[in-house]
């Protein structure tokens, strides 16, 4: 498979040395000259030492033959120029972007980008899962970004706490499926009241995170 | 004054760049590698960019890279010597002549370099023997060839 990886930082540089690790065909595309001779003395002769946000110098590198662009510069706007670019003018089956501020995810998604990897959701989806705050957990991304799945922990004053499952008002394209109660999953029933220190486990689509919220768990800005 | 002691080498890889330097680059190896009857492989780097898998049928197809390994072959010949030319594609030719020097486990590596000036008349070398200096693992030998007159 040939890859281009858009962007020589450290996540740039261990992709694609992991990549030519697993037997793939990689191009690292680095702007800054210096970064590009220190990746090239590394790695070897992989680097383009071009600004990937070209179309000139991303067709230089191959992007008309390439199976997959990943485009994990620190810039979540040249990511999306890089993918778009990819996608659209190059048609490249498979574009795959890093965004650092989660408030882009949905633009990236809304844009045509197939896959969007968030460290920062991941590292907050892991700081949550440690603290115990009651708000909605996420726990897996799922769909290509499009579904999230997530848990939220039921408390004193919560609004769903002693309503049925199939009372809820969950907004269309959400679900709850299973509860864990007393370190027990059991799954949901329309008839299943939810209790105080229930663990609810629901999907849904991102744009409903909130009003999930609101339901399970009271506005935001009524916690705490 | 004791004779001069040829060099020893028994396998040696030869870059073919394609200009007036390869001659004397392939006499020059076939000279010293006699005494000591050295393999050598003379190997000629077809560049390819990256609009094109390394796979693609391009080196075997061009008719200038035959005629490289040609002429490497004809001087062998005419000297009564052998030499095994090879064609290699590549994404960056220092790279490529280092690694197959190092694949052959090659004691020595001998590089043509043409006498080419920047504009501006600054010395210009290249990218490809730098590199081979800094990377190959084995002993490197740089031919260059003679200054041009000077243009009247």
């Amino acid at each position: 498979m040939f890859v281009i990886v858009v962007g020589g930082g450290k996540v740039g540089y261990f992709l694609a040395r992991e990549l030519i690790g697993a037997g793939h065909e990689v191009a690292l595309m680095e702007r800054d000259r210096a970064r590009a001779v220190q990746i090239t003395e590394e790695i070897g002769s992989i680097v383009i030492p071009q600004d990937g946000c070209e179309g000139k110098y991303l067709g230089q590198a191959g992007a008309n033959r390439a199976d997959i662009v990943a485009a994990v510069t620190g810039d979540d706007e040249d990511n999306l120029v890089i993918c778009q670019m990819a996608k659209h003018h190059f048609d490249v089956p498979r574009t795959i972007a890093r965004v650092n501020n989660p408030k882009n995810e949905s633009l990236f998604k809304h844009l045509g980008v197939d896959e969007i990897v968030s460290p920062t959701r991941m590292i907050l989806g892991s700081i949550e899962a440690d603290i115990p705050v009651h708000e909605l957990l996420h726990l897996a991304v799922l769909g290509g970004g499009e579904l999230e799945l997530v848990e939220a922990q039921l408390r004193i004053g919560s609004p769903a706490v002693g309503v049925t499952a199939g009372s809820l008002n969950l907004p269309d394209g959400c679900s709850i499926f299973a509860i864990i109660r007393d370190d027990r999953a059991m799954s949901v029933r329309s008839e299943t009241e939810l209790q105080e220190g229930d663990k609810v486990i629901g999907i849904g689509r991102t744009e409903c995170e909130a009003e999930l919220h609101r339901i399970l768990l009271g506005d935001t800005d009524s916690q705490d | 004054m004791p004779e001069a002691i040829p060099p020893v080498f028994r396998r040696a890889v030869i870059a073919l760049s394609g200009g007036a330097v390869d001659e004397t680059v392939v006499r020059l190896a076939l000279e010293f590698g006699r005494a000591s009857r050295a393999e050598l492989i003379a190997i000629h780097v077809v560049e390819l960019n990256w609009t094109q898998p390394l796979d693609a049928d391009v080196a075997e197809r061009s008719e200038e890279a035959q005629r490289v390994l040609d002429a490497a072959e004809g001087v062998a010949e005419a000297m009564h010597g052998k030499l095994e030319a090879v064609l290699v594609q590549a994404r960056d030719v220092g790279a490529a002549i280092v690694d197959e020097a190092a694949a052959r486990d090659a004691d020595l590596l001998i590089l043509g370099l043409p006498y080419r000036t920047r504009f501006g008349g600054d010395f210009a070398i290249g990218r490809a023997v730098p590199y081979a200096l800094k990377n190959a693992p084995c002993a490197v030998w740089v031919v260059r060839e003679p200054m041009g007159e000077e243009p009247q």
